[in-house]
């Protein structure tokens, strides 16, 4: 392993850029999300920044079952993210749709139809710390040795 | 909607100052903003379709997720207007119950709301605070109902836990804690000069366009609008409820309103455990047919559940009318226009504490 | 680059928000005050409302039968004139007020006063579906 990829292995595991997407949830993960930015949690001892600007980000937090006016955009938004990039499914919603999968619905979960999911966070609504460690441990696996494994 | 300008500046659905999706076009000349749109869609899941023709175990948790924010109170209104249709009493132990939930459930939406108010306008050691203080609260929601989104607590004819005498002396001490904290927070809100700049006299809304957009909650109370159904409300008239009002109407009043309300809402617990009656906490009853429109203070104002059930408890017809329908309305089209900056756009919006998830269901 | 990020047609949308149980009881009900077709009177406010706007039509068709136009003018009463331009907002309040001012002026006339009424409501029914 070369030294510079090293070196980006040591900054990255520093520096995670988190973004979130709500595309239909009942903002009940929307806001176990927010709660992760509480100097209780503080994220920020691990890296992890919310900017919530795909731009920049590295991981994209997808909360909510898909409804009809993101069938199009979330792909969209999705491409806007520089490589690497890993998006996580928080909450039941973007699984199986949780109670929104019913007759009569709106909705056309899961969200794996539109975007590749790495990992999944199950609950209604998951803890803020279940989300803080899913980030953290799904972000090495991404962004480890991401050059020498894609030259 | 026709167009008046050509300059035509979106806002959103991704925008790092909003928390859920919603679109704004603003039409404006220069910075003044002159007219807007507000796009939905992002959060329409059809939500009153999905519950049409479920038994009502069904539709209490679903009737929860129709906003995680103010879960507790969708719950307690759709519980209540089942009771009022099949009449069925509650304990008197279990009516105080559901206002210490639905009261620190109020407290941490109202910080919560605060809290995007300050990050948006960029105070962000205030927002902070205000972040941490609101754990407490859920800390405290956690300890009686054991979650702390959606607790689903509340069932017809009673509750599901009772509050024990050790829980009920740590959750006091939990909130003089917390008014402790609100309290500074307060302070340091209102003698903020910087703050002042950015929130005094801007998003000015009168009484007037708040009666005709028939806005509801703390965004009406701000500009002077008489409008809480916690004075109708039977377990808060034996507590001694009064409403607080401001007459500014801009930016600064609502968040204001919103402060003012927490420490009303611990004194509020306070009085609440203090008298708490003894008995049991759950009685018995059957879901009958029936059709009603029941109405309950939610934390962003009057929401009204209109339902129609059938004999076997199933619910045939629902419509389901929350506070942001028309908070969110008045505020993108007579808060926001005539704002002198495009900047002041975000922080007005959110000053109206918008719920997308409510407003489209 | 060519085209607009983000537009979408938002027709379909707006019609799931109209037919919900109470949206559809206004829109019969300001159907029925105007003497126009529902699918008229539907098709005219998808084109012209915003999102938010409909979502409150209910309400604000409740407040405006409630606080609009009190009884000091007979002639505004019967047309609707704040009812259709402030509450909801169908009619332009310029266009409003000329059709308000010579109903007025018609109903002074010798042309008996349920006529010039009907005239007005006639003419503020073109005004919507221009």
């Amino acid at each position: 392993m070369s030294i510079l990829q090293e070196i980006k292995n040591a900054v990255r595991s520093r520096s995670i850029h988190v973004a979130y997407v709500d595309v239909g949830s009942c903002n009940g993960c929307d806001i176990e999300v927010l709660a992760c930015l509480a100097p209780r949690y503080d994220i920020e001892q691990y890296g992890i920044y919310v900017h919530n600007n795909p731009r920049e980000a590295d991981v994209l937090l997808v909360i909510g079952s898909v409804t009809p006016q993101w069938v199009d955009k979330l792909r969209d938004i999705w491409e806007k993210i520089p490589e690497p990039k890993a998006a996580v499914a928080i909450g039941n919603c973007p699984i199986s749709g949780c109670v929104y999968a019913r007759r009569g619905t709106l909705t056309t979960p899961p969200v794996e139809n539109y975007i590749p999911i790495a990992a999944q966070v199950p609950g209604c609504p998951p803890r803020p710390t279940e989300i803080l460690s899913a980030i953290l441990s799904v972000a090495p696996l991404i962004y480890k040795d991401y050059e020498e494994k894609h030259r | 909607m026709k167009k008046t300008v050509d300059v035509s500046i979106p806002l959103g659905p991704v925008h790092p100052c909003w928390k859920e999706p919603v679109r704004i076009k603003c039409e404006t000349a220069g910075e003044r903003v002159l007219r807007t749109e507000v796009e939905l869609g992002y959060m329409k899941k059809g939500i009153e379709r999905i519950m049409r023709g479920r038994p009502w175990q069904e539709v209490m948790f679903l009737a929860e997720r129709v906003c995680g924010i103010c879960s507790v109170i969708h719950n307690m209104v759709f519980i209540e207007a089942m009771e009022e249709i099949s009449e069925i009493a509650v304990p008197p132990r279990a009516a105080y119950l559901r206002v210490i939930v639905n009261e620190l459930d109020r407290m941490a939406s109202h910080i919560l709301a605060n809290f995007s108010y300050c990050y948006t306008i960029e105070h962000e050691t205030l927002a902070m605070y205000l972040l941490n203080t609101r754990e407490t609260v859920l800390d405290n929601l956690e300890r009686l109902t054991g979650s702390r989104i959606n607790t689903a607590y509340m069932i017809p004819g009673g509750v599901r836990f009772d509050l024990l005498p050790e829980d009920a002396a740590a959750m006091l001490a939990d909130l003089s804690k917390v008014e402790d904290e609100m309290r500074r927070y307060t302070g340091m809100f209102e003698t903020g000069p910087l703050i002042a700049l950015r929130s005094k006299g801007i998003g000015v809304m009168d009484r007037e366009e708040a009666i005709r957009a028939h806005t509801v909650g703390p965004t009406a109370r701000a500009s002077g609008v008489v409008c809480d159904l916690r004075l109708r409300h039977p377990t808060y008239r034996e507590l001694g409820f009064t409403q607080v009002t401001r007459t500014e109407g801009d930016n600064f009043a609502r968040i204001m309103v919103r402060f003012q309300e927490v420490f009303q809402s611990i004194d509020l617990i306070r009085k609440c455990i203090e008298t708490l009656p003894d008995g049991p906490i759950r009685g018995g009853g059957l879901c009958r047919a029936g059709e009603t429109s029941y109405a309950g203070e939610a934390p962003r104002g009057e929401l009204t559940y209109s339902i129609k059930t059938d004999e076997y408890g199933r619910v045939v017809d629902i419509a389901i009318r929350t506070p942001s329908i028309m908070n969110i309305e008045a505020c993108a089209h007579s808060m926001i226009r005539d704002v002198t900056s495009i900047a002041d756009v975000t922080s007005t919006f959110i000053s109206s504490d918008p719920c997308i998830a409510c407003n489209e269901r | 680059m060519t085209g607009y990020l983000y537009e979408k047609d938002l027709r379909q949308m707006k019609y799931n928000i109209l037919t919900s149980t109470k949206h559809d009881e206004a829109v019969r009900a300001i159907a029925r005050r105007l003497g126009m077709s529902n699918a008229k009177l539907r098709m005219v406010m998808i084109r012209r409302f915003d999102m938010s706007l409909l979502e409150n039509l209910e309400s604000r068709w409740q407040m405006g039968q409630q606080h609009a136009d009190d009884d000091s003018d007979p002639v505004a009463k019967d047309l609707g004139c704040e009812l259709f331009t402030r509450f909801v907002p169908l009619v332009d309040p310029r266009v409003m007020q000329t059709i308000c001012n010579e109903t007025r002026a018609m109903t002074g006339n010798e042309s008996s006063r349920d006529e010039a009424i009907a005239r007005g409501k006639a003419r503020i029914r073109e005004a919507i579906l221009s």
